[in-house]
């Protein structure tokens, strides 16, 4: 196991070197389909090398196209098996918090719940590694309000740190009966406003929590994305008058996601790669958005530019 | 008359001057105040000649009833009165006649009338409500006009005078002050001085002044309290002499420098006075002279005022320390616990703010979703395109035409793919399958070849093929166990040929000629032929003879 984990690691970083040299083979070949797709000469730095690229084009699939990056490729293999989850808390959780894991139990189908008693984080990832769980959800919390949200793509995926704002639990709405009993079929997901490149990789991470679904079913989890403040919503559906009426019903637990930092490893490993992390204090930052594109902000720029 | 005055002022006296007592009415006092009335009423009919009451009827009246018998008396008396003024006014000389009369023997009363006009005029500023003081005032002011009416202007004076000062005690009298003064001012400037006061006034004056309690007072002191006085005098303005005083004045007697007006009243104002002359701030003096006169400020130095507070007030603002908020970098050791939460603190907050989940946010999110469903638009996760391990399997077209071959053939061909597989033939529909199917089995004999150990070459297929004439070793066997000598090809395939056969040892000039010509014919011929024809077999025999 231990020579395996090292044997994988050093492809991964084989692979991390390859990665400036292939991106500029695709970057060429992707400049001649241009070319000939719109009838234009091919640029001359190009020339020598054009019939070899070409040939390589034309056997070129839509698999092997796309020029695999170390970072994503850590769900490579993700969506040939079901994702399987391990949820927990941070140590000594308050009643409303244990309530609100087992709640995101139900959410995330294929998930499991355990206690945390006095387990330390490595223990817990190296066990869930070798009963090959996919992923593990840590969740945080301040005086009986969840606060925080750690997920961690098992094998050497990466950890992306969430704050949570604004929650409302199933259980603080008190009536049952009108809530219902939580489906467990697999969900159908929105993903909204993930347009950069940070917000690519956050989709990601998040879609791949989700096993894939049967295009029938009814449960539906989105995660719109605000001025890179992340919703999460939670409805079943109905069409009672046809295919264009739609019914939502909500159900479930309903909260903000803030982004605040991605690493490059899992979370007992402290000295791994920070892939991007909040910087609150840059006079810039509001002005920016890092995980999609700001309508409001985009509106007021067209509008002080018209 | 005097008896009767001096009963009546004595039952006046027993009446308390107390304001508290007046507060509420008591049957002993106004009892005391009715008896002293009806004296005065009595002492007073002496010089009415038109009232109808002889005294004061008290008993079973009421105030109002009293008041009235007063006013029936005093009303005419008072008209009398200010015609003998006005008389006076004119011919002041006789004023004078009438003083000397007087003078003499009235002084004592004049004494104990000034005090109780100071009595008076105490009481003249207590509460008005009180009936009964009203009427005491009434009746002092009658009591007064009446007996000494011949002194007339200087019981006017003296009322000033008081008001004046109202500082008299048994020492201080500004009276007697102001004699002085004006005696002294006589001698200084030379003036005529008529009236001489005795040595024993100006003792008084000295311990009044010592009474001032200023030790620094020198004879400064005494010329400036001079020249006050003289004005003062100049304003009370009671003696025989102030006229002629009045003739011989310059400006620079009144309007010095020092432009000391204020009364006699406070010490300590002379005081810094005399020390502000000696320094350099005049402004300060007049500034404090006129601190003192509440009255007669100009607007000017109404606003001059307004600008040295305010100017006091600025430069004061400036000593003191700053307040925090204006001082940069404060901690919070250097500010007073909780003066951050008065202060309204601006920050510019870098961060966007938490999106507050309104009921607008909710519905639009909500329409976000059933868009989304109604169109179909999900973003779940996809499968990956799989490589797939297994060759694609032969998709079988279903031929709609009558197949060609008949059943027994079908047969046929399906016993000898059991039996002899090798030599069943292709099955493959597509030319290009054909061709790629060969490739593909050359490939797989390299391969066999590399791998196995026993290697059973693949049976011949019939078909045209090139037979070169290579040893048959070199095709049989790659790694060879046992040689073989055999040749692939028979020697009837080498060479077919007729007739006679001659060694190159043998051949004559003639047949050597005869053999190059045909060789230059078939030359000439085939490049002839060449561009049109390129894949020509060639035919073994070369040396053939057409």
């Amino acid at each position: 196991m231990l020579r395996r984990n090292i044997r994988l690691r050093r492809e991964y970083l084989y692979r991390k070197s390859l990665e400036g040299k292939e991106r500029l083979l695709y970057e060429k070949k992707r400049k001649i389909k241009e070319a000939l797709d719109e009838g234009k000469p091919i640029p001359t730095e190009l020339r020598n090398e054009e019939a070899a690229l070409r040939q390589e084009i034309d056997l070129e699939d839509d698999y092997t196209a796309v020029p695999k990056t170390h970072i994503d490729d850590e769900y490579a293999n993700a969506t040939v098996r079901d994702p399987k989850i391990l949820l927990t808390t941070s140590r000594d959780p308050s009643a409303p918090l244990v309530q609100f894991v087992k709640e995101l139990k139900f959410v995330f189908p294929n998930a499991e719940r355990m206690n945390r008693g006095g387990q330390v984080i490595s223990e817990i990832i190296e066990s869930c590694r070798a009963h090959e769980f996919t992923d593990v959800i840590l969740v945080h919390e301040h005086r009986g309000v969840p606060d925080g949200l750690i997920i961690s793509h098992l094998p050497f995926g990466p950890t992306a740190y969430f704050g949570l704002l604004n929650v409302v639990t199933r259980h603080d709405i008190k009536d049952k009966k009108a809530m219902g009993t939580m489906p467990e079929a697999y969900p159908h997901l929105i993903l909204d406003n993930f347009k950069t490149k940070l917000g690519e990789r956050t989709a990601n991470i998040l879609k791949h929590l989700f096993p894939v679904p049967k295009p029938d079913t009814k449960r539906i989890v989105t995660f719109a994305n605000r001025s890179d403040y992340i919703s999460f919503r939670h409805h079943i559906y109905e069409k009672p008058g046809g295919p264009k009426s739609v019914e939502l019903k909500e159900i479930g637990p309903r909260f903000e996601l803030r982004l605040y930092q991605v690493k490059l490893g899992t979370m007992e490993q402290s000295e791994a790669q920070i892939e991007w992390v909040i910087r609150p204090y840059m006079n810039t930052t509001k002005k920016r958005s890092f995980i999609g594109n700001d309508q409001e902000s985009d509106d007021k720029r067209k509008k002080t530019k018209a | 008359m005097v008896t009767s005055v001096e009963a009546a002022v004595k039952s006046l006296r027993q009446i308390s001057t107390e304001p508290p007592v007046w507060f509420l009415p008591k049957q002993e006092l106004s009892q005391a105040v009715r008896a002293t009335s009806k004296l005065l009423f009595s002492t007073l009919k002496s010089h009415c000649t038109k009232s109808p009451f002889d005294e004061l009827l008290i008993e079973g009246f009421d105030a109002e009833q009293i008041w009235q018998q007063i006013d029936l008396q005093s009303l005419p008396l008072l008209s009398s009165l200010r015609r003998e003024v006005k008389k006076f006014e004119k011919h002041p000389e006789e004023i004078s006649k009438l003083k000397v009369d007087v003078e003499g023997g009235k002084k004592k009363a004049l004494e104990e009338i000034e005090t109780d006009n100071v009595v008076v005029n105490d009481e003249d500023v207590e509460d008005d409500d009180v009936d009964m003081e009203d009427e005491e005032e009434e009746e002092e002011e009658e009591e007064e006009d009446g007996e000494e009416k011949e002194r007339g202007m200087e019981v006017e004076s003296e009322n000033e005078g008081d008001e004046n000062g109202g500082i008299e005690d048994k020492f201080l009298k500004i009276k007697e002050l102001q004699e002085y003064l004006e005696e002294d001012e006589a001698r200084e400037f030379g003036l005529d001085k008529k009236k001489r006061k005795t040595e024993t006034k100006k003792g008084k004056e000295d311990t009044e002044e010592e009474e001032e309690g200023d030790d620094e007072e020198s004879e400064d002191g005494t010329d400036e309290a001079e020249e006050e006085e003289d004005e003062l005098g100049l304003f009370g303005g009671d003696d025989e002499s102030d006229e002629d005083y009045l003739g011989n004045a310059r400006y620079e007697d009144f309007f010095s420098r020092k432009k000391s007006k204020a009364s006699g009243d406070k010490a300590k104002h002379r005081d810094m006075l005399e020390e502000d002359s000696g320094s350099d701030d005049e402004q300060h003096a007049d500034k404090e002279v006129k601190d003192q006169r509440k009255d007669g400020l100009s607007n000017h130095e109404k606003e001059l005022d307004k600008l040295r507070s305010k100017i006091e007030q600025m430069e004061k603002a400036n000593l003191d320390p700053k307040v925090w908020t204006m001082r940069g970098e404060v901690t919070a050791a250097q500010r007073q616990k909780n003066s951050a939460l008065e202060v309204d603190l601006d920050f510019e907050h870098n961060v966007r703010p938490a999106p507050a989940i309104t009921e607008e946010v909710t519905a639009s999110l909500e329409d976000l979703i059933k868009t989304r469903i109604s169109e179909g638009l999900f973003d779940d996760v996809q499968k990956a395109p799989t490589l797939s391990s297994k060759a694609p399997r032969e998709v079988k077209e279903l031929d709609e035409n009558k197949s060609k071959k008949g059943l027994a053939e079908i047969y046929e061909e399906e016993f000898v793919q059991k039996t002899d597989p090798a030599s069943a033939p292709l099955s493959f529909s597509d030319e290009l399958k054909k061709e790629a199917s060969i490739l593909f089995k050359k490939l797989c004999l390299k391969l066999d070849a590399l791998s196995h150990f026993h290697f059973t070459p693949k049976p011949v297929v019939e078909d045209m093929s090139i037979q070169t004439n290579v040893p048959a070793l070199a095709m049989e066997e790659i790694a060879p166990m046992a040689v073989s000598d055999a040749a692939m090809l028979a020697p009837e395939e080498i060479f077919s040929g007729k007739g006679d056969i001659k060694e190159e040892a043998e051949m004559t000039k003639a047949d050597r000629k005869r053999r190059r010509a045909n060789k230059k014919r078939k030359f000439k011929a085939k490049a002839a032929k060449r561009p049109r024809d390129n894949t020509s077999v060639r035919n073994s025999d070369e040396g053939r003879e057409v």
